[in-house]
C-alpha cells in the first residue's frame, strides 16, 4: 500500500491537476460520463427519423439510410403540439418570472432584513423544502376546486406569485444564500444616503444578482416545463394540457394501441419523436443561456 | 453597527422586513399550512365528496392502523425495496457528483464543452423523458452484465439487500442522470473556498492528496449535507416512486394517512442525515 501511494504521488505531480496519470484518468472518466449523457439523445434523434424499412432492418442501428419525418409529424399531431406548446411555454415563463421575483424578495428578507418570528418562519421555509407535495395535494385540490380554479393554470401560477409552488422553497433558499454572501457595505452606503429597503432592493441588490436570477429562472422554467404531476392533478379535465401531461397521455394511448394488435415497431420512434418535440424548446433555451448559466452557477456561491 | 442606530430606526427596519416577507408568509399559510392541517384532519376521517360539499366522519386511527399493521401491501411491499435502493443510491450520487464537480472545476482543455454536457441532466431528469430512457434500457450499463456482478452479489450479500443493490447497479446510468443538480451545487460550493487557502497549502508543501482531504472536503461539508438533503427530497418525490402513485383522489382519508406516514419516513431519513452531519462536524472541529 505504501509503495502504491508513493507511485501515485509521483504520477500525480506536485499539483492536483498537473500529473499525467491524473489527467488521463480525468479525461477517460469525463468522456465516459459525457458519452452516457449524450447517448440517449443520439438514440432519440436517430430513432425518430428511421423509416419502416430501417426500423425492421437489424443492420441499421445508429445511422438511418434516409431521414423520414413521418414520426415527427405524427407525434406533432398526437401531442396537439401547437396548442400544448403555447400553454407549456406561457405557463413556464409566467411561473419562472413570478418565482424569480417573489423568491428574491423572500430570500432577501431572510438574508438581510429583520422581522418578527424570523427563526420560526425560517423553520417553516425548511419545512416547506423537505415536505413532499403529496402531503398537501389532496386538500389543495379541494381548495382550488372551491375557488373554481380546477382545469385552469391558476393552481400552478398563484402559489408562484407568493414564492411557493414547484420547488419554491428551494429558490428562496438559493436567493437567501446568494444575498447572504454579498458584501454589506453597499447596502450600508445606500442606507446612509437615505434609501429605504425597497430602493436598496430594487436599485442596488437586484441589478447585481443577475447570476442568481438566471439560475433560478432556468431551474424554475425547466422544472415547470417538465412537471407532469401538478398539471395532471389540477388539470385532469382540461382540454388543453401542458406538453408534459400530453406525453403521459400519448404513452397511454400508444400502449393501448399496441395491446390491441397495432404495429409495435412504430411505438418506439413515435415516443422518441414526442420526447424530442418536448425537450427541443428546452435545449434551444439552454443553448442560448448556457454561458450565463454556467457563470451564474459559479457566482451563486460567490465569495472570492 | 446596531449600537449607533436609534430605536425608531430599528422599528422601521422591522416594518420594512415584515413587508418584504409578508407575501411569502401569506403563501405559506394559504398553500402549505392550511392544506397541511386539512390533510392531517382528513387522515383521521372518512371523507365523502358530495355535490353539496365535503362530508367527514371521524374514524380515529383506523387508516393508520390499516396502513401500518393490517394491510402490508400498501406500504411495505412497494416502499421497503425502494427505501433500500435509495439508501444505496444516495451515497453513490453524492460521491459521483463530488468527483465530477471537482474535475469540472479544474482548468483543462475542453472544460466549457464538458460543462455544457454535464448540465444536460438538469434538463432531462426532471421530466417524463427520463422514464422513456429507462424503458428503452438506456439505464443499464452493458459492462455490468459482462462482468457477472449480479451472480457475485447474490452469493455474498443477503437476499433482501442483493436485490436493491442489483437494481442500483443495473440502473447505474440512471444514478448518473439523477446527479445533475448535485453537480451544480458542488460546483457552486467549490467557489466558496478561496484560492488563497490552496496557495498557502501549496507553499507549505502539502501534496494534492492531503489538500483534498484537509481543505476541499471540509470546505464542502455544508454542501455535502445540502446535497444529501436535496437528494433525499428529490428521490422521494420522483415520478418513479411507488408511493406517489398511491396518493389519489379515490379515497381522501386513506391517501392522506399514507402521505403522512410517508412524510414521517422522509423526516426520519433527513433526521439521520442531520445527526450524521452533526457528528462529522463535531469530530472535524475537534480534530482541528
Amino acid at each position: 500500500m505504501g509503495k502504491l501511494a508513493r507511485l501515485r504521488m509521483r504520477l500525480l505531480g506536485r499539483e492536483a491537476d498537473r500529473g499525467l496519470l491524473f489527467r488521463l484518468f480525468m479525461y477517460v472518466l469525463l468522456i465516459d460520463v459525457a458519452f452516457i449523457y449524450l447517448k440517449p439523445v443520439f438514440y432519440m434523434v436517430t430513432t425518430m427519423v428511421k423509416n419502416a424499412g430501417d426500423l425492421l432492418d437489424p443492420a441499421v442501428i445508429w445511422v438511418p439510410s434516409a431521414i423520414y419525418g413521418g414520426h415527427l409529424a405524427e407525434a406533432f399531431r398526437m401531442l396537439h403540439y401547437a396548442g400544448s406548446f403555447a400553454l407549456s411555454s406561457g405557463l413556464s415563463l409566467l411561473v419562472a418570472v413570478l418565482q424569480v421575483l417573489s423568491c428574491a424578495v423572500a430570500g432577501y428578507a431572510f438574508a438581510r432584513l429583520d422581522f418578527p418570528l424570523k427563526k420560526l418562519w425560517f423553520a417553516a421555509l425548511l419545512f416547506t423544502f423537505i415536505m413532499p407535495p403529496q402531503v398537501t395535494i389532496l386538500p389543495s385540490i379541494l381548495m382550488f376546486k372551491d375557488l373554481g380554479w380546477i382545469n385552469t393554470v391558476l393552481p400552478m401560477v398563484v402559489p408562484a406569485l407568493f414564492g411557493h409552488g414547484l420547488k419554491g422553497a428551494l429558490f428562496v433558499i438559493i436567493f437567501r444564500q446568494f444575498f447572504g454572501t454579498l458584501p454589506k457595505e453597499m447596502e450600508e452606503a445606500a442606507r446612509i444616503d437615505g434609501a429605504g429597503a425597497f430602493r436598496i432592493f430594487f436599485r442596488v441588490m437586484l441589478p447585481i444578482s443577475r447570476s442568481a436570477i438566471i439560475v433560478v429562472f432556468l431551474f424554475s422554467f425547466v422544472w415547470t416545463w417538465n412537471d407532469a404531476y401538478f398539471p395532471s392533478m389540477y388539470m385532469f379535465g382540461a382540454s388543453d394540457v401542458p406538453l408534459s401531461v400530453g406525453m403521459a397521455k400519448l404513452n397511454a394511448s400508444l400502449s393501448m394501441e399496441s395491446d390491441q394488435g397495432g404495429l409495435r415497431v412504430f411505438v418506439e420512434p413515435l415516443k422518441m419523436a414526442a420526447s424530442f418535440l418536448i425537450i427541443l424548446p428546452l435545449l434551444v433555451l439552454y443553448a442560448f443561456t448556457q454561458r450565463w448559466f454556467v457563470e451564474g452557477v459559479e457566482r451563486t456561491g460567490l465569495v472570492e | 453597527m446596531s449600537k449607533r442606530r436609534k430605536p425608531n430606526s430599528a422599528m422601521l427596519r422591522k416594518v420594512e422586513g415584515s413587508i418584504f416577507i409578508a407575501p411569502w408568509v401569506f403563501g405559506f399559510l394559504a398553500f402549505v399550512a392550511f392544506p397541511l392541517g386539512y390533510s392531517f384532519y382528513m387522515s383521521f376521517h372518512q371523507v365523502r365528496i358530495t355535490v353539496t360539499g365535503v362530508q367527514t366522519t371521524p374514524v380515529g386511527f383506523q387508516y393508520y392502523r390499516e396502513i401500518l399493521f393490517a394491510d402490508g401491501g400498501l406500504l411495505y411491499d412497494d416502499l421497503f425495496p425502494f427505501l433500500r435502493e435509495a439508501l444505496v443510491m444516495i451515497p453513490i450520487i453524492i460521491v459521483f457528483s463530488l468527483l465530477i464537480a471537482i474535475m469540472l472545476n479544474l482548468k483543462f482543455y475542453g472544460r466549457t464543452a464538458f460543462r455544457v454536457i454535464f448540465f444536460l441532466p438538469v434538463i432531462f431528469s426532471s421530466g417524463q423523458i427520463i422514464t422513456e430512457f429507462i424503458s428503452q434500457g438506456e439505464g443499464e450499463l452493458s459492462i455490468i452484465q459482462n462482468l457477472r456482478i449480479d451472480s457475485f452479489l447474490a452469493e455474498y450479500i443477503p437476499a433482501s439487500w442483493a436485490g436493491p443493490i442489483q437494481n442500483v447497479i443495473g440502473s447505474f446510468v440512471l444514478v448518473l442522470w439523477y446527479s445533475g443538480v448535485q453537480i451544480l451545487i458542488f460546483l457552486a460550493g467549490r467557489q466558496t473556498i478561496s484560492a488563497s487557502v490552496y496557495e498557502a497549502a501549496r507553499i507549505d508543501g502539502a501534496d494534492p492528496w492531503s489538500t483534498f482531504w484537509k481543505i476541499t472536503l471540509p470546505g464542502l461539508a455544508p454542501f455535502i449535507f445540502l446535497n444529501v438533503i436535496y437528494t433525499i427530497v428529490d428521490l422521494f418525490t420522483f415520478p418513479s416512486n411507488p408511493i406517489i402513485g398511491k396518493v389519489t383522489t379515490e379515497n381522501y382519508g386513506v391517501s392522506s394517512a399514507l402521505a403522512w406516514v410517508y412524510f414521517m419516513i422522509v423526516l426520519l431519513f433527513i433526521g439521520i442525515a442531520l445527526f450524521l452531519y452533526g457528528r462529522v462536524n463535531k469530530s472535524m472541529t475537534a480534530r482541528r
